[in-house]
């Protein structure tokens, strides 16, 4: 909001420079956002707070200003000169909707003379950013912007009865508004009516049919009190936001609705000429009443460690316009807040009014006492190893909109198929809460494809959502997914390979062990969106916590990727819950171990994990380890086979085993083999 | 025939300056130091020949002759190994400028360093870190938090919905209602995480975001401790000796209410770009507990009080590294991500 710094100090006596001005009403809680000089004057720019309408206008700001600067406040002149007519006489006003518009009044000013505006007027406004309209607009205008209260000019002339009827917009109720928008009304809608139509959105925007035009001699002049969330409720329904439905909506001054009149009509007689006529209409039903709200001296320190005499606290909200009874032997006060300020109804609003007026930079700096202790979130050790461990994996962190487009989500999912939908999302095609966190990975992927970057390892660690459990709120689980695509080690001048199956599998297996969960076992597994040939599952206590592989080339497709890409997905809530198991140390061995090596040529249909099984259903416990050290495939090896190379460790913990024992255990290895495997041995 | 000493000699130089490797010099050493047939114990077959006076002399020289031939072939085998092993050197030269291998390491995201930067401030301050439903009743995140059903923060233009009773959180106060339900005070809690808002993305906004709240509920808490918390956050999050600001503000869920300013960490309060030539950088929203809050989960506003703010994390990362788009902090660019550390 724009306020003119030569029109302030029309209402109040500053001495101050503008920019102290502001610096003091930002400190007050009146933020200044900028100070401009404009032809002589300073326009400052405030960004108020959505619970002070009262300070929307230059004599609100004056209020707060002779408090912070001790200037005087000069009133805005009301008295005028009536003529015999009445305005009773003249026409009636009928409230139908008491709660939505509580107070109506108006002026009927006969005899004007439309035209422009002085030039005074028109620098005024121009001044705060406002349009000359024409001489009678521009007083409205300018009431709005000195006073804080709207009010609105008819012509007299085309209100059908000369009449005003308060009421809500008829079902399907069509309004052309000033702006020349036919506007379809609602019932929820208030409007204000004539004897036959409505004539203007109550509090929003006035009618075309009856505005002033050059031809208007008569003027009835509106100046009302309307519900704030009515006028809100209008105002987003209609998408039609104006400076007086701005100030409507967050709360008039109750108090106002004459007096602003009277101002305006004054202003019309002096600019425009004509009569005042006799009365202001003044429908008032069921006159609004505040009730007083208590203060303790106590209360003061206690929520801001500020000493504040009573009598302190007295003097600055009766500055304030508060009506102030003192209860000085009890230390309390009783404060009745003006009709202008709709935000104070508890004890502590006054400690902020009291607060903001001595200076928060008064309130001195301390650090409370504390015996506890910190904590981080359950997991968060773990959940920052695991992140570390990843980094030295050479992948970087992703974070990414929770929500995506349902039908890639959809593809994502491992059980359920439903996850919450937003009902008003900013992108039609992004309404799902996603499902799996590899939906927006992939985007990503295809983001950085596009700015060319073929090499990419991502992770995200982020919440997925299922459907809405017996509690009423939608599951939400903490996952973890990697994604990875390009060479496994890009920028080397000396590793060419491209990222496989292996590396995606060492990658979730270091996140096993950098979380300490133990107990699991890696399976083959069928995943829709993966490669039937290349997926595998993460099976916990007899449980899928994880699924990896190469991403389906037929999803690929659907990205229009051009390489592998590598995808896993762990339920990171689940893995944490078990994580961090009790390490025990095993003696380090006495004895030293003998190994011998296998070379043998084996069927596809033989996996290496049927070898581990075959050798340790011998029950030999003598054998340390089996570690395979060679896979090959391709010239010299039978289609259908593969040549696998393996090194067996033999190690007793009560002796050094003799080349004998050893032989024999590896005889039987052998014959296992190659009995029940139909393995080649070579 | 049997060669004279000198002749000898003069031969073992000849083919001592021929060889260049330690194995011709070991053939050498066969060759005049051979204990049956090296040409020095030839040699000495002549004794025989000699008078008694001479074979002393003769007997002299050859000693002379065997002991020159041996320092001569031990001078040049430590010549040769040492020249072989500056060669085997020489070879195992490598480019030491070209760059070194291994998977590079990844990067952290921006948010996550700022966010475990704020957890440990305050989890070294006593507090805990909590966490809460990112889909959220209005009551959670609206009714609770005293703001009242007409609000504007609640219109659908504002606010995500995923029915006409769920909503996704619009800021992670909510956490606050849920422990303040589950515990009582005293209570000292921050609540990072992510947040929704209707904002169609743009260089400053972005339909999501992360935000940390705090709260700190006790018998006597005032004003007073929420000024020195945050300017101790502030001090050991930008830096010491950096001043605060607090401006009377106004937020639903507190009374009185504070936005917090700290003094320009670039210019110190003289006017930059960083802080847009004010010398003050928005810290974020605080203030006193509203009473309505207090009672909403059961805490006596006259026997508690305490104080609240909320922390914008992706305008802190921003501010911190400069970052003037931050729609680059959810696109996982590559390029974006491996800047920070």
């Amino acid at each position: 909001m724009k306020i003119s710094y030569q029109w302030l100090k029309e209402l109040v006596a500053l001495r101050t420079t503008p920019q102290e001005l502001a610096e003091k009403l930002t400190m007050a809680g009146l933020a200044v956002d900028s100070v401009e000089e404009h032809g002589g004057d300073f326009i400052l720019d405030f960004d108020l707070t959505s619970n002070r309408p009262d300070a929307l206008s230059h004599f609100g700001i004056a209020r707060e200003a002779a408090i912070v600067c001790g200037g005087r406040l000069i009133s805005p002149l009301v008295e005028l000169s009536e003529s015999s007519e009445t305005a009773e006489s003249a026409a009636g006003i009928q409230i139908a909707e008491p709660t939505l518009c509580p107070r109506y009044a108006a002026r009927l000013i006969k005899g004007v003379k439309v035209g422009s505006s002085p030039k005074w007027l028109v620098d005024r406004l121009e001044a705060i950013g406002q349009r000359s309209i024409n001489n009678i607009a521009d007083i409205s205008n300018y009431v709005m912007f000195e006073m804080g209260q709207p009010t609105h000019a008819f012509d007299l002339h085309t209100l059908k009865g000369r009449r005003i009827i308060v009421r809500r917009a008829q079902p399907g109720e069509i309004l052309r508004t000033l702006d020349g928008v036919d506007r379809t009304l609602s019932p929820e809608m208030l409007v204000i009516a004539d004897a036959e139509r409505a004539v203007a959105v109550a509090g929003v925007m006035g009618g075309e049919e009856t505005e002033i035009s050059s031809a208007t001699t008569d003027v009835l002049l509106e100046s009302a009190y309307f519900d704030p969330d009515s006028v809100r409720h209008t105002s987003r329904e209609l998408g039609l936001t104006t400076e007086a439905s701005y100030r409507f909506e967050r709360g008039a001054d109750f108090d106002a609705a004459v007096r602003a009149a009277d101002r305006a009509s004054r202003l019309i007689a002096e600019i425009a000429g004509g009569v005042v006529l006799q009365g202001v209409l003044d429908e008032y039903p069921a006159p609004i009443t505040r009730t007083p709200v208590p203060l303790r001296e106590a209360r003061i320190e206690r929520l801001t460690g500020l000493k504040v005499e009573i009598e302190r606290a007295a003097e600055i909200l009766t500055a304030l316009e508060f009506r102030v009874e003192l209860l000085k032997e009890r230390y309390e006060l009783l404060a009745l807040p003006p009709s202008f300020r709709i935000d104070v109804s508890r004890e502590e609003d006054l400690v902020e009014e009291v607060a903001r007026h001595i200076g928060y930079e008064k309130i001195a700096l301390t650090v409370p006492e504390w015996s506890g202790t910190g904590a981080y979130l359950a997991g968060e050790t773990i959940r920052r190893g695991l992140r570390r461990e990843l980094l030295s994996s050479g992948f970087d962190e992703a974070i990414s909109f929770s929500f995506a487009a349902g039908e890639r989500d959809r593809l994502f999912r491992s059980s359920e198929t439903d996850t919450p939908t937003i009902t008003n999302p900013i992108d039609a095609n992004e309404t799902a809460m996603r499902g799996s966190l590899i939906t927006r990975l992939l985007e990503s992927i295809q983001g950085n494809f596009n700015k060319g970057t073929k090499d990419v390892k991502l992770f995200e660690i982020g919440r997925v959502f299922g459907r809405v459990a017996a509690d009423g709120r939608p599951q939400e689980r903490e996952r973890l997914a990697l994604i990875m695509t390009g060479m496994a080690e890009p920028g080397s001048w000396r590793e060419k390979q491209q990222i496989d199956f292996f590396d995606l599998k060492g990658a979730v297996q270091s996140v096993m062990q950098s979380s300490n969960v133990s107990g699991f076992t890696i399976e083959r597994a069928s995943v829709e969106y993966l490669h039937p040939g290349q997926s595998a599952a993460l099976i916990k206590d007899g449980r899928q916590v994880a699924m990896f592989g190469r991403l389906h080339p037929r999803i690929a497709a659907l990205y229009k990727f051009r390489q592998a890409v590598f995808v896993a997905e762990l339920e990171l809530g689940e893995l944490l819950e078990t994580a961090g198991h009790q390490i025990r140390y095993r003696g380090l061995p006495r004895f030293p171990a003998s190994s011998r090596d296998v070379s043998a040529l084996v069927q596809d249909d033989v996996s290496w994990r049927d070898i581990e099984e075959t050798i340790s259903d011998l029950g030999f416990g003598e054998i340390e380890s089996v570690n395979v050290f060679d896979v090959y495939a391709g010239r010299g090896i039978p289609e259908g086979s593969r040549s696998l190379a393996f090194r067996i460790t033999y190690r007793s913990q009560d002796a050094t085993l003799t080349d004998e024992q050893v032989n024999l255990m590896q005889e039987k290895v052998k014959e296992a083999l190659e009995g029940r495997l139909k393995i080649q041995l070579r | 025939m049997e060669q004279s000493l000198n002749e000898i000699r003069e031969q073992f130089h000849r083919d001592l300056d021929a060889i260049t490797t330690a194995e011709s010099l070991v053939a050498i050493r066969d060759k005049y130091l051979g204990r049956k047939s090296g040409l020095i114990a030839a040699s000495k077959k002549n004794i025989g020949k000699l008078g008694a006076d001479e074979r002393a002399e003769f007997g002299r020289q050859v000693n002379e002759l065997s002991r020159e031939v041996e320092t001569e072939i031990e001078r040049l085998d430590v010549e040769i190994s040492a020249r072989n092993e500056e060669a085997a050197l020489l070879r195992e030269r490598v480019d030491v400028t070209l760059p070194g291998t291994g998977a590079s390491g990844g990067h952290l995201h921006p948010i996550t360093l700022v966010r475990q930067r704020i957890e440990d401030i305050f989890v070294s301050m006593g507090y805990s870190v909590e966490d809460g439903p990112e889909i959220e009743t209005p009551f959670y995140n609206f009714d609770a938090l005293n703001i009242p059903p007409s609000h504007p923060a609640r219109d659908s233009a504002d606010t995500f919905y995923v029915s006409d009773t769920l909503a996704l959180r619009t800021q992670t106060s909510n956490v606050q209602i849920h422990t303040m339900e589950r515990q009582k005070p005293p209570l000292r809690v921050i609540a990072p995480g992510r947040v929704f808002r209707r904002d169609t993305p743009d260089p400053t906004h972005n339909p999501m975001f992360f935000q940390v709240e705090g709260l700190n509920v006790d018998r006597h808490i005032t004003m007073a401790d929420l000024k020195g918390t945050l300017t101790k956050f502030v001090e050991m999050m930008f830096g010491v000796n950096l001043r605060t600001r607090f401006r009377p503000s106004y937020f639903p869920f507190t009374e009185p209410s504070a936005e917090v300013d700290f003094s320009c960490y670039v210019c110190d309060g003289a006017g930059c770009r960083v802080c847009k030539g004010t010398g003050w950088i928005e810290l974020g929203g605080s203030g006193m507990v509203h009473p309505n809050v207090l009672e909403t989960v059961g805490i006596d506003p006259e026997e508690f009080s305490g104080f609240a703010f909320g922390l914008g994390i992706d305008r802190m990362a921003a501010l911190m590294y400069g970052i003037d788009d931050i729609r680059l902090l959810y696109e996982n660019d590559v390029r974006f991500l491996e800047q920070f550390a």
